[in-house]
């Protein structure tokens, strides 16, 4: 009797905590189609609101600078993390403490000391050499920096999945080393790689603190522009970017998911 | 015949070592230029004096330090003080409300069946892969005044009239809660999953009340994703930027705004830095205080990243 | 799948596949191989492999068998010496271009690509032709009897096809050596022993040279032209079969082979050795340079009965256990208070029951000094 009270309680807290999770973003996404301007109301459906971003020409240009950072860095990332998951796995059984201390620093560090320290440094950088000004330059360089530690470890896991024979089959059947790269490495790595893609773009597209620190003036992403918007008083338009980039993050995120899961198949 | 195969065993490591250099060297020297030196570098500013543009100059000192802690040229001013204070009670309290709901939410998908598991994790971190911006104008849209939440608190006289739920402490509060549920439902969930259930039907002969069964059975074996998760939560949560600055106005600032600002309007680079390295020392100190205390509890592993 | 590899296909398939060219011999000196600063895995190595032979390499894991192996392979660099295979030195020769292949324990089957592009990876790797390759890939899929199978993905195969499919994708390369590290020890009982058998024919009739992994004696035995018995990286015995197994030179082979009854000899003449069992003829042929070490009575040597031929060796014990095979009946007995194992080809006789007194035979030629 008592454990059945106890079960309906719990989940009846859960649909509540659910709704806790959800009602932040399902107010987002309705409001977007509210015909006023209310935050309060919703009067009626409408489409307005993306009809007004499409004629916005800072939103269309934060969009690509979005899009630009977010595939940059993520295939830049790719490459570096590639090289370092695959050398943590081949070296696996030297000592690499000191790899893994740099591998964990850009997880580990707090987003906004991650995004000052960028800035000061490039902010310095620039005045003692004339290069690296802010701008999306800067941004790609500090994004490729948190993402490379998350490509690294998907792609060091992979291996560690895979049975060592492998890699000596692929030199025994008379592979030179680049034919072992292009015919055994890359092809098994596909999946990971894919998935280790999509999770640097979402991560990327994700980041408003270093992204805000690490721009230049010409350079606002999509969270840069939305923050300045909120700053200036809410808009309904906010509302329709916001519905736009959760369904887009959404997405983006399931597909890692799927690709991640058919590579452990 | 002795000589030839040492020159290759010399050969084999020195290309062994190269390959590592190959692979490993362009990420770890990426990460070490981009992010290790800019840090050293921000260390070494806190130590600096403030130039007139914000930026920082020899002589060292330690003013910085002395301005976080509110030592200002008038005197001492309690502002930065209460600053850090709000930070740590922030942290404290987000960190407790969120293990009190993460707790049962955990505990509850460990009991449904093993398929919906799975979907109903997903359900929980789903949220927190939209934009940090996003989701706290989500609640400012929930909070503001005019609100359903906001005329239901004035009717019951928690705030005054024409009055919103935001900007206030409660939304920071309440915005921490709700950006960092997911990372303490995460590790509390692989505890309980891992859960002896033999040990807990022991107890339940043992100690005839179910509380003194949870709490000498159950309790101790989620020690380890509790302690995963107070860290996942507390250390973030102590240097959050974006939901005080949007959910908290100006009585709501916490260390985070304190350091931005220094950087943007305040321009005062070497008290920004001080304050970004008290909370690099939190960060690492909360780590190892993690790596320590999980080793002891033994389940040391899950509780690393 | 009733022996596929010795099959009217199979031999057509290795005729066409197989052009006649000489098997190739395998020459170590000096061999050396440390693992870390003190590990030794292998401490000097010299073993000729001739020609054409269906050699093994047989010893307890750690013994060093699987280092020898890879480095025949190139997949391990010898610290010291020299290895030539078909008269050629290839000591510094990279894996890829040496011609030799393994079928692995693990078979390591390349999971991202079918059997087919497993089969032809090595033959696309050498830069063969298209259209070769799928010659080839279809002759040896038929060869093996698993031509259903080509378009299959790895994952969908069971334990004793994967084995095929790996031996195959070793074969279509027509190496020189073919090296094979324990390649049945996955399988279950019966299709090893059908395996052992297949492999045997197949060597046989494409006269390349195999060198072969276990740490079975039997299969050792039931397989090889030659052995080698290794422990701590060093070579023990070479012989055939019969010479390893019945002359074993030293304790640690003779154990090794199964051997129980080893008994210590505390006095060694020309003719004569004195053990716990008593004082014991041997043929003066017999003569071994080894003064101290061990005498060895083979079980299947001992007869249990109440003649005792002339010339025998007589002892006197009493049945403490018996054991029916079946095909043999085995009797661990007593003999001055020490244990002996006689092994009797169940031939319909009288059994004797256990605590019956027994008198036993065996002939001196049958006695074996061993060193220790």
């Amino acid at each position: 009797m008592r454990k059945r009270t106890l079960n309906r309680g719990l989940a009846g807290f859960w649909w509540l905590t659910l709704a806790f999770l959800y009602l932040p973003l399902a107010i987002v996404v309705l409001f977007s189609f509210n015909s006023t301007n209310s935050a309060a109301n919703f009067t009626s459906f409408s489409l307005r609101w993306y009809h007004r971003l499409l004629g916005n020409e800072q939103i269309i240009s934060a969009f690509y600078n979005s899009l630009i950072l977010a595939i940059v860095s993520s295939l830049v990332a790719l490459v570096i993390g590639c090289l370092i998951g695959y050398g943590m796995y081949r070296h696996r059984h030297r000592r690499l403490g000191w790899l893994i201390v740099l591998i964990y620093l850009p997880i580990v560090l707090p987003d906004i000391v991650f995004g000052i320290s960028e800035m000061a440094f490039f902010v310095q950088f620039n005045r003692l050499t004339g290069l690296l000004e802010p701008g999306l330059g800067t941004m790609i360089i500090a994004h490729v920096t948190f993402q490379i530690p998350f490509v690294a470890l998907i792609v060091y896991s992979r291996f560690v999945g895979l049975d060592p024979s492998l890699f000596e089959a692929a030199k025994d059947l008379y592979a030179s080393p680049f034919q072992r790269a292009l015919h055994f490495l890359l092809p098994t790595l596909k999946p990971a790689l894919i998935s280790a893609f999509f999770l640097s773009f979402t991560l990327s597209i994700d980041d408003f603190v270093i992204s805000f620190f690490t721009a230049g003036p010409e350079s606002a992403t999509l969270p840069i522009y939305i923050w300045g918007a909120i700053k200036k008083g809410v808009s309904p338009e906010i509302n329709a970017i916001a519905t736009l980039m959760i369904g887009a993050v959404a997405l983006a995120a399931i597909l890692s998911l799927l690709f991640n899961r058919q590579g452990r198949r | 015949m002795a000589n030839t195969p040492l020159v290759t065993r010399r050969h084999a490591v020195v290309s062994e070592t190269r390959h590592l250099l190959f692979s490993v060297m362009p990420g770890a020297v990426w990460i070490f230029v981009f992010l290790v030196l800019p840090s050293l570098y921000l260390m070494a500013v806190a130590f600096m004096s403030n130039g007139p543009y914000g930026l920082p100059e020899l002589p060292l000192s330690l003013d910085a330090f002395k301005q976080l802690a509110g030592f200002g040229f008038l005197g001492w001013s309690p502002g930065n003080f209460y600053t850090l204070l709000r930070s740590l009670w922030q942290t404290l309290v987000s960190t407790a409300l969120v293990i009190v709901v993460a707790y049962p939410i955990a505990y509850y998908i460990t009991t449904c069946r093993a398929k919906l598991r799975p979907l109903m994790l997903l359900a929980v971190v789903v949220p927190s892969w939209t934009n940090q911006v996003i989701r706290a104008f989500g609640w400012m849209n929930l909070l503001a005044p005019g609100t359903p939440l906001s005329d239901a608190a004035q009717a019951l006289g928690l705030i005054g009239q024409h009055m919103g739920l935001y900007p206030s402490n409660f939304a920071v509060t309440l915005g921490l809660v709700y950006n960092f549920l997911p990372f303490m439902v995460l590790p509390l969930y692989a505890a309980f999953e891992k859960l002896d259930t033999a040990q807990v039907q022991a107890a339940q002969d043992l100690y005839a009340s179910p509380m003194r069964a949870f709490w000498h059975a159950v309790f101790p074996q989620t020690l380890p994703g509790l302690l995963a998760g107070t860290v996942l939560v507390a250390i973030p949560a102590f240097g959050m930027y974006v939901i005080p600055e949007l959910l908290g106005g100006g009585k709501g600032m916490m260390l985070g705004n304190l350091v931005a600002n220094q950087f943007a309007g305040g321009s005062n680079w070497p008290l920004g830095a001080a304050g970004a390295l008290l909370m690099l020392l939190a960060t690492f100190v909360g780590l190892f205080a993690m790596r320590r205390i999980g080793k002891r509890l033994g389940g040391g592993e899950e509780v690393v990243i | 799948m009733s022996d596929p590899m010795a099959g009217e296909a199979g031999s057509r398939a290795v005729t066409a596949e197989s052009r006649p060219r000489e098997a190739s011999s395998i020459e170590l000196e000096g061999v050396h191989k440390r693992f870390g600063r003190d590990t030794v895995a292998l401490d000097g190595v010299d073993l000729t492999i001739q020609a054409g032979e269906f050699f093994t390499l047989l010893g307890p894991s750690g013994c060093g068998k699987t280092t020898l192996l890879r480095i025949l392979a190139g997949l391990e660099e010898p610290n010291a010496g020299r290895l030539k295979i078909g008269g050629r030195d290839v000591t510094d020769t990279p894996p890829h271009r040496r011609s030799v292949n393994t079928v692995f324990q693990s078979y390591a089957l390349f999971p991202h690509l079918s059997v087919r592009d497993n089969l032809a990876f090595g033959l696309r790797m050498r830069g063969e032709r298209a259209a070769e390759r799928d010659r080839k890939v279809a002759e040896v899929a038929e060869f093996i009897q698993l031509g259903s199978l080509v378009e299959r993905h790895v994952d969908q195969l069971s334990g004793g096809q994967r084995q095929r499919i790996a031996l195959a994708r070793a074969l279509i390369c027509e190496p020189d050596v073919l090296l094979l590290d324990e390649p049945l020890s996955a399988l279950d009982a019966g299709l090893r022993g059908q395996l052992q058998v297949e492999l045997q024919r197949l060597q046989k009739r494409l006269g390349m040279t195999f060198v072969f992994v276990t740490h079975d004696q039997d299969e050792a035995m039931v397989m090889s032209d030659r052995i080698a018995v290794l422990d701590s990286g060093i070579i023990q015995q070479v012989g055939t079969p019969g010479e390893v197994y019945e002359h074993p030179a030293n304790a640690f082979v003779a154990r090794f082979m199964g051997h129980d009854n080893l008994f210590a000899i505390s006095r060694s003449e020309a003719d004569w050795v004195e053990t716990e069992l008593g004082r014991l003829q041997l043929d003066p042929a017999e003569q071994r340079d080894a003064q101290d070490g061990w005498l060895l009575i083979r079980p299947e040597t001992l007869e249990l009965g109440p003649e005792v031929p002339e010339g025998y060796n007589r002892l006197e014990g009493f049945v403490r256990e018996r054991l029916y095979r079946g095909s043999r009946i085995e009797y661990r007995l007593e003999v001055n208070g020490q244990p002996l194992m006689a092994v009797a080809s169940n031939l319909g006789q009288r059994m004797h029951g256990v605590g019956d007194s027994v008198t036993i035979s065996v002939c001196p030629e049958d006695l074996v000094r061993v060193a220790s």
